[in-house]
């Protein structure tokens, strides 16, 4: 049994040093608010506000993603090439074969799945470590896109059914739909993970996957799923993207690759035992959306507010990391 | 051959203590100038922690170091080396795509002004590999185009290449050798004892000990019980008491439970390449044992029938018809399930907590709509954990925190949880304390009781004899015995698992 | 009795275990003997040439790359690997562009700075690794990212041409008829040769990585060479430079992608070849010679250049997957 506590001074000190630490991410995230807020007035405005949860629904969508597969124990490097392909199919399901909203959104998602699928069958039954089989499944993704766009020029199509639009300009009761599928791809993806026995699952196998297979848990389907569910949702984010430019940015993914993995690990970084979840990379989402919008705010030159923002994810990353190690 | 020589090493009182257990209490352990010295002692019975105190791996928390007459007070590893102590580790601790000279010079290269004198370093390993342990290995060769013999001979040229070396220390050399690797590994041990240097040989090979060592100290529960002088082969009966000790009395529950029908036949199974031939009877109700030492194929043949490794030959049939079990899922699905081994690698899951592990391979049952409905989830594992008695009783607490036989409970409360009819258990009371102990043979009891069969494969034979119905032994991939504990003796087991010469007790 | 290995599946997988590990070496002998026929002058000694030129870069960034997968090993996830390589390369390459087209600086000074700053680049990630204990692939993926964010700033992500004549010299320049970079790289290789095999350090490097315990067990501190092995793939970077700007005639943004490709394919594809099937320097040199013929084929023939990604992409995954596949099959 563990060494017995005496509940005396260090114990509170130590437990609110503790504590500080665990939060250390909200007590970074409020000074930067208050910087922000202080610098630039214009900052904490409602409309700016709603800017910046307008502007991480897809972040917040491709890290939901890249929180299962680090749950159940991967990496997925290939979140930005699924974000791709769910924007391209719908984007040419609509413009060349006239395809109606819904059924362009299936097929972007049958985009995404496809990704997943070459992942899944990679980690699972070719037994490739994810990250490599997802580094592999980027490049030909990047690839596939030059190829098929000759050359990485965007598909436009200006003439949008109209509720494909509204995905991304349309609202619900006055709040903007990004914000409406965010909030519900979040709390499907807090049901899924955090309350479901599907996630107890996938948090099994993450943890240790030797004994989530003795314990009788068919690993390898979970992984396969959990691969196949993630690029599904980065897809959703293509969606929203396609819908919100009216057309398909070839590559436009990558750029959620390292903000996605820095928000699962700034999550995770809160938790209590330093698990991935839900509602911490919720956090972290708004956290580099913040930072993001901050930086624009401060009118920085875009290749400056680019190397800062890359800086910010590493140095989140080592903190988050080191962090983590502390705990154990 | 026995004329009394001064002691190279003593170690004398020596005491550790960690958290919850006294792993050494008052041990002493004293080695003859140019002996070979044996150790020996059932699992856990303090061997390998004197051992890691010698390294200056564990601190001491009592007693006293004395080698060749100067007490060593500071023990690092360091220190240790430059004390001129060698350990030949289990592991073989080599680099497979290195050469032999690469090996045995590693960290102490011949360096000149061109680089690394490669010839030179062949040339040396060479010599030294033939003239001080007779085997004939090019300095070239690649580590893994050696055999396991080879390696090991590789191994022991590394300890000893710069010729410093007083007293070498061998920790089960021969388990992953065949008989005439065994033989050869022998014949460089009488090389180096005719070069004068002291030799520690822990093992479990009671026939070896017998063969070439000179004394032998017993160990049991921690301490040294006796020092046998010019052993040989009439010896191993007494080694054998002397070991167990005759203190086993009220840790086994009466076998109140009746064998009905067969439930589990495995016929031809083997995997050729760690046990072959395996023909198994498992009855509802009855408890069978598993005998063998590490590399019988024991461990093997159990993850086998598990589905975690797939048979090449043979078959299983539950209730009379064929099963194929590809995976550990489709055995629980059968009502098959394992507590393995490795308890904190496979067992639990040490991040989640204790009513998450409880609930882990069960979740359908206390879920709606797939969501898990948390206080009926919490209730149960608070059920299980009553009736199991697991502590701390907070079924929050994380697994990791929990002692072995705690977390040992988790996973058999995992498995009650299911309703599973075969319960295979392996080494299920390895690391747990003396009164976890009890509880869990109780339990055993009467999981048979209520009519499961039970496999119990385990390294301890009081285990198996206080335990099982039956007990099968395996011995280097076969099976050698199938013996009715009612009419075997302790000692006769040991006999059997060990290979030894000892023919009482009955065997079936 | 039902025989579990006399099953059709069986059979299959016999004959998957025994193609997969030449899987690689059978795909790649199919695409030179289909560019050969499908190029009239592929054999040419002027494409074997060009191939060499063009492989300068890649060989250089390959065998910072070996360096750091010989000090921790070649598990893929918990080993040593350095995919910044390329990153720290691209970014010491804007510094010596921009310092030598915008500030007119001394090219040899400016050299000198680029190096540095790829040594700069090899302790945060040295550090990142060994003392915040994270696993090489996530911190060297995540410093490539703000490397790459670094250069943009330097050359505010526009071309810059740089037209010194050493560097054109590395371009265009040869000794005895040979490209003057191909013998550079050739002295790059040979120093790396005589320090990773020939000397104490070099060989305990590679116990480091080839057992953790058999090294620290012979007394050598794993964490030490693993951060000098992260410190050199920096220097390397830093060196790759040079030969950066002299393939693409100056800083083009973008190229660090396709270096990073290139990088990973051939250390794999070397990997693959090797005899012991482990990462060697000869292996990584051999790999980056043979993408970069890849390339100047299916140029020759007339690929678009779009493909050549997927291709390389795929071949990287097929190479991956015989290795992981084989390995299940031995153990």
């Amino acid at each position: 049994m563990s060494a017995a506590a005496s509940p005396g001074k260090a114990d509170t000190v130590m437990r609110v040093v503790e504590a500080l630490l665990r939060q250390s991410f909200l007590l970074v995230m409020l000074a930067c608010f208050l910087f922000f807020a202080f610098y630039n007035g214009a900052f904490l405005s409602l409309g700016n506000i709603t800017n910046i949860l307008e502007g991480s629904a897809i972040l917040l969508v491709v890290s939901l993603g890249m929180t299962l597969v680090v749950a159940q124990g991967g990496i997925d490097l290939s979140v930005g090439v699924a974000l791709d392909f769910g924007s391209a199919f719908a984007i040419v399901a609509m413009r060349d074969y006239d395809a109606t909203w819904y059924v362009a959104i299936l097929c972007g998602l049958a985009g995404g799945a496809i990704v997943g699928l070459l992942n899944a069958f990679l980690v699972v039954r070719l037994s490739v470590s994810p990250f490599l089989a997802t580094l592999g499944v980027f490049f030909i993704g990047g690839s596939v896109q030059r190829i098929f766009t000759h050359g990485g020029g965007p598909i436009s199509f200006r003439r949008l059914p109209l509720q494909y639009y509204d995905i991304a300009v349309g609202d619900v009761f006055g709040i903007p739909m990004k914000i409406v599928i965010g909030v519900a791809v979040l709390a499907v993806f807090y049901l899924l993970l955090e309350r479901s026995l599907f996630g107890k699952r996938f948090h099994a196998i993450g943890m240790q996957p030797s004994a989530a297979r003795i314990a009788g848990i068919a690993t390898n389907a979970y992984v396969a799923l959990g691969f196949v569910v993630a690029s599904m949702t980065c897809a959703i984010g293509g969606i929203i993207a396609s819908a919100n430019l009216r057309m398909f940015t070839p590559l436009a993914g990558n750029a959620y690759l390292m903000q996605s993995i820095a928000a699962v690990f700034i999550g995770a970084s809160m938790h209590p035992r330093g698990r991935p979840n839900v509602l911490g990379t919720a956090v972290g989402v708004l956290f580099l959306s913040m930072i993001a919008n901050g930086l624009n705010l401060m009118g920085l030159d875009f290749n400056l507010k680019d190397a800062l923002s890359g800086i910010i994810l590493v140095v989140a990353l080592v903190f988050a990391i080191a962090q983590r190690r502390l705990k154990h | 051959m026995t004329e009394p020589t001064g002691h190279i090493l003593q170690m004398s009182g020596i005491t550790k203590i960690f958290p919850g257990v006294v792993a050494l209490d008052n041990a002493n352990l004293a080695v003859r100038e140019g002996h070979i010295h044996g150790l020996v002692g059932e699992n856990g019975a303090g061997k390998s922690t004197i051992i890691k105190v010698l390294a200056g791996v564990y601190g001491r928390d009592a007693g006293e170091v004395v080698i060749d007459g100067a007490a060593m007070a500071a023990m690092t590893p360091a220190h240790v080396h430059a004390a001129g102590i060698r350990f030949i580790h289990q592991e073989l601790h080599l680099v497979p795509h290195f050469t032999v000279a690469e090996s045995v010079f590693m960290g102490q290269e011949l360096q000149g002004w061109f680089g690394i004198k490669s010839r030179a370093m062949a040339e040396a390993a060479e010599t030294f590999l033939k003239e001080t342990l007779n085997a004939e290995i090019r300095g070239t060769t690649l580590i893994r185009d050696l055999g396991v013999a080879q390696r090991k001979l590789v191994q022991i040229a590394r300890a000893l290449i710069d010729n410093k070396a007083r007293i070498v220390v061998f920790d089960e050399p021969t388990a992953p050798l065949a008989s005439r690797e065994i033989d050869q590994l022998f014949e460089a041990i009488a090389r180096l004892k005719a070069r004068g240097i002291s030799m520690v040989y822990v093992s479990h090979y009671l026939g070896e000990i017998t063969s070439i060592c000179d004394q032998v100290t017993v160990f049991r529960n921690g301490r040294d019980v006796g020092v046998i002088e010019a052993i040989g082969p009439q010896d191993t009966g007494r080694m054998i008491n002397m070991m167990v000790g005759r203190d086993i009395s009220d840790l086994y529950p009466a076998k109140a439970h009746a064998p009905a029908a067969a439930l589990l036949r495995v016929e031809a199974l083997g995997d050729h390449k760690h046990f072959d031939n395996i023909d198994l009877e498992i009855r509802r109700g009855e408890i069978v044992g598993v005998a063998g030492l590490i590399g019988s194929g024991r461990e093997e043949l159990v993850d086998t029938i598990y589905g975690l490794r797939q048979p090449a030959a043979g078959r299983m049939l539950i209730d009379g018809k064929p099963v194929r079990l590809a995976s550990p899922a489709a055995a629980v699905k059968q009502g098959i399930v394992l507590v393995p081994r490795d308890r904190r690698q496979d067992g639990l899951v040490l991040g989640m907590t204790v009513a998450d592990n409880v609930n882990l391979a069960s979740l359908e049952d206390v879920s709606r709509a797939y969501l898990i409905n948390r206080p009926a989830a919490a209730k149960r594992a608070d059920a299980l954990a009553a009736k199991l008695d697991i502590r701390p009783r907070n079924v929050d607490t994380v697994a990791r925190l929990l002692s072995g036989g705690n977390q040992q409970k988790v996973v058999l409360a995992r498995w009650l949880a299911t309703g599973s009819r075969l319960f295979i258990l392996d080494e299920p009371t390895v690391g747990v304390d003396i009164g976890a102990k009890v509880e869990i043979y109780r339990l055993i009891e009467r999981l048979a009781g209520d009519g499961a069969a039970v496999i119990v494969s385990s390294s301890d034979p009081n285990e198996l004899i206080g335990l099982c119905d039956r007990i099968v032994v395996m011995l280097r991939g076969s099976i050698v015995a199938n013996v009715d504990t009612a009419t075997t003796s302790l000692d006769a087991l040991i006999a059997l698992t060990t290979g030894g010469e000892l023919h009482e007790g009955a065997v079936a | 009795m039902t025989s579990l290995a006399q099953s059709p599946l069986a059979g299959v997988g016999r004959l998957v275990r025994a193609v997969a590990p030449s899987t690689p070496l059978i795909v790649f002998l199919a695409m030179f003997a289909y560019l050969g026929m499908a190029s009239s002058n592929f054999l040419e000694p002027s494409t074997m040439a060009l191939v060499l030129k063009q492989s300068v870069p890649t060989v250089v960034v390959c065998l910072g790359l070996a360096t750091v997968v010989m000090a921790g090993g070649d598990d893929v996830v918990v080993g040593g690997i350095d995919l910044s390589v390329p990153a720290t390369a691209v970014l010491a390459a804007a510094i010596i562009a921009d310092l030598v087209s915008n500030h007119a600086m001394f090219i040899g000074y400016a050299l000198l700075i680029g190096v540095a700053a790829g040594v700069v680049c090899g302790l945060v990630n040295a550090f990142l690794v060994v003392f915040f204990g994270m696993t090489p692939l996530l911190a060297t993926f995540a410093s490539s990212t703000a490397f790459i964010g670094i250069s943009k700033v330097v050359t505010a992500s526009r071309r810059i041409n740089v037209g010194d004549p050493l560097i054109v010299w590395l371009r265009d320049g040869s000794i005895f008829g040979v490209p003057a970079g191909v013998i550079c790289a050739c002295l790059i290789a040979a120093v790396f040769y005589f320090v990773l095999h020939r000397t104490r350090w070099g060989l305990n490097l590679q116990a480091v990585g080839g057992s953790r315990d058999a090294a620290e067990m012979s007394g050598l501190s794993a964490a030490r060479f693993i951060a000098q092995s992260f410190v050199i793939a920096g220097l390397v970077g830093g060196v790759a430079s040079a030969f950066v700007l002299a393939r693409g005639s100056g800083w083009t943004p973008g190229t660090e992608e396709n270096l990073m490709m290139e990088m990973v394919l051939a250390t794999f594809l070397g990997a693959a070849f090797s005899p012991r099937r482990i990462v060697t320097l000869w292996g990584a040199v051999l790999g980056a010679v043979l993408v970069s013929a890849l390339s100047v084929g299916f140029g020759s023939v007339g690929i678009d250049i779009f493909w050549t990604g997927c291709i390389k992409g795929s071949l990287i995954l097929i190479v991956v997957a015989s290795a992981a596949l084989s390995r299940k099959v031995n153990a």
